[in-house]
């Protein structure tokens, strides 16, 4: 078991934005979490790796890292993409001085390689595209091996090319690493190409916990309004 | 009993009341961030915890990038000052003391305090706007995710640079606004240089000194804690940002200005 998530609340001025979630996510693994803009979907990542404090519940994670990939890539835009990727081997107390500067090196081009990136290791975030810079916060993501990875909305704001390459690389990088993954996404596609399970939330709760299949088959009045992008359904938006 | 609610709701006694307790609940809090994390940045810089790369720009950063400002400000109110004092004093017999009143005045006051209005408004903003702007765009998020310790990070260079850079600017700064009285107080009175510097001996004890050196430490580390702890509590976007910049330099401008007067009921009340 990688994560175990238990009866999960947050509370948000006397509001249950997250009331009483419950799933896990075995290794090698993908579960999409879909739902409205606000419903707690990043609330629910930022818990679990530890952003974020609970207010109930549990979450049960083994041994390891845990790595999250961010919404705008949260790139250090003060270091060149090789600084960016061995950021955590550099700085972090326990594996500070393990590296040589050679060891680095080979690491950092060893996981740009992994990304679809070479070369690029002198350049600033700011000169990467919106793709390159996600792409690079992969690597920046697995470069300490975790055996979670938590992405969220890792297509949002890019093209249907770029969001189609960054999708291969989110079930690439399940292969290498056989990490647990977390993906939070609007997108059906990110859904059906990357995920084995998908959670929807409203209302800070389940209203479904199935595959991909499943919630396209649209058996689940909740999944129907989200598939059709209907506005007429159980979920209503607060204008 | 709804409708009084409603209506004591909308008063302006009790908009006035909200505000009021809205700022003393901000004011306890930024003031309890700069506690806290002065408490934790000193436990890191008295074992000795210092990131040195990330110090050495810091220091850089601090010292060399604000001397052209603090320089041309110290140095512009001492012209200032010497071009009013000067020409009344050798009107008045008193040609003998100018050299001492300037550096007195550089080394007690004007050295240490416009230099540290010159490290705020160019590097006490930097600090918190480079901070708040991690913190909106999730890079401190990023950090802390990486396991990597945001206080030895970004707090221990910053604040050390303070206490190291400060003072040497002060001392850079008060020396050049001497030298600046001497020019001015040439060109404007017939005293000569040389009756000028015999007198700024008499200016300088070493209290006064000592006194310099100790404000320029509290100042640089107080404007550096500041200056991070508002960047690095800031949150919303481009808005977050600006209030946490604004904020920042109107603390560390009080902070300073409570400071000095601290130091001048300690030690020439």
């Amino acid at each position: 078991m990688s994560i175990e998530v238990k009866n999960l609340v947050k509370i948000y001025d006397d509001k249950r934005v997250i009331d009483n979630v419950s799933f896990n996510v075995e290794n090698g693994e993908t579960l999409a979490i879909v739902g409205f803009s606000g419903s707690g979907k990043s609330t629910i990542l930022k818990m679990i790796c530890g952003l974020t404090e609970k207010d109930g519940g549990e979450i049960i994670t083994s041994k390891g890292d845990i790595a999250m990939v961010f919404q705008y890539s949260a790139l250090f835009d003060s270091l060149n993409v090789a600084d960016n990727i061995s950021f955590a081997l550099r700085e972090r107390k326990e594996l500070r001085n393990k590296y040589s500067e050679k060891e680095l090196r080979e690491i950092v081009s060893k996981k740009l390689e992994l990304v679809g990136l070479k070369g690029i290791e002198y350049k600033f975030p700011s000169e990467l595209s919106g793709g390159m810079q996600k792409r690079v916060s992969f690597a920046r993501a697995i470069v300490t091996e975790p055996n979670t990875i938590l992405y969220d909305e890792p297509t949002a704001g890019l093209d249907p090319i770029s969001s189609t390459l960054i999708e291969d690389y989110i079930v690439r990088l399940k292969e290498e690493t056989n990490a647990a993954s977390i993906v939070v996404t609007h997108q059906m596609s990110t859904i059906t190409r990357t995920a084995n399970k998908v959670i929807m939330l409203y209302g800070g709760r389940i209203v479904f916990n199935g595959t991909p299949e499943e919630m396209l088959r649209q058996d689940n009045p909740y999944t129907k309004q989200f598939v059709t992008a209907s506005l007429d359904g159980p979920m209503k938006m607060i204008a | 009993m709804g409708n009084l609610k409603i209506y004591l709701k909308q008063s302006a006694t009790y908009k006035i009341y909200r505000t009021c307790v809205r700022n003393l609940v901000d004011f306890m809090d930024t003031l309890g961030s700069i506690i806290i994390y002065g408490f934790a940045t000193l436990r890191y810089i008295l074992t000795f915890r210092v990131h040195r790369k990330e110090l050495i720009e810091q220091c850089a950063r601090f010292g060399i990038s604000s001397l052209p400002i603090t320089l041309s400000i110290v140095s512009m109110t001492s012209i200032i000052v010497a071009s009013q004092v000067a020409p009344e004093m050798v009107k008045q017999g008193g040609g003998n003391f100018v050299g001492l009143l300037i550096t007195m005045l550089i080394v007690r006051e004007v050295g240490a305090i416009m230099s540290g209005f010159a490290i705020i408004s160019m590097i006490g903003s930097s600090l918190a706007s480079e901070l708040a702007t991690m913190r909106v765009t999730e890079q401190i998020d990023a950090i802390q995710v990486l396991k990597v310790d945001p206080i030895r990070y970004l707090f221990v260079p910053r604040i050390l640079s303070g206490l190291i850079m400060m003072p040497l600017v002060v001392v850079v700064a008060s020396v050049i606004g001497v030298l600046a009285g001497a020019v001015t107080t040439d060109l404007t009175t017939d005293l000569g240089y040389r009756a000028y510097f015999d007198s700024v001996w008499f200016g300088i004890y070493m209290k006064d000194l000592t006194v310099c050196i100790l404000k320029a430490v509290c100042f640089g580390g107080t404007i550096a804690l500041i200056s991070c702890s508002c960047g690095y509590t800031a949150s919303g976007g481009a808005k977050g940002v600006g209030l946490a910049t604004t904020k920042a330099v109107v603390w560390s401008i009080v902070a300073m200005v409570i400071w000095d007067m601290l130091f001048a009921i300690a030690f020439f009340f």
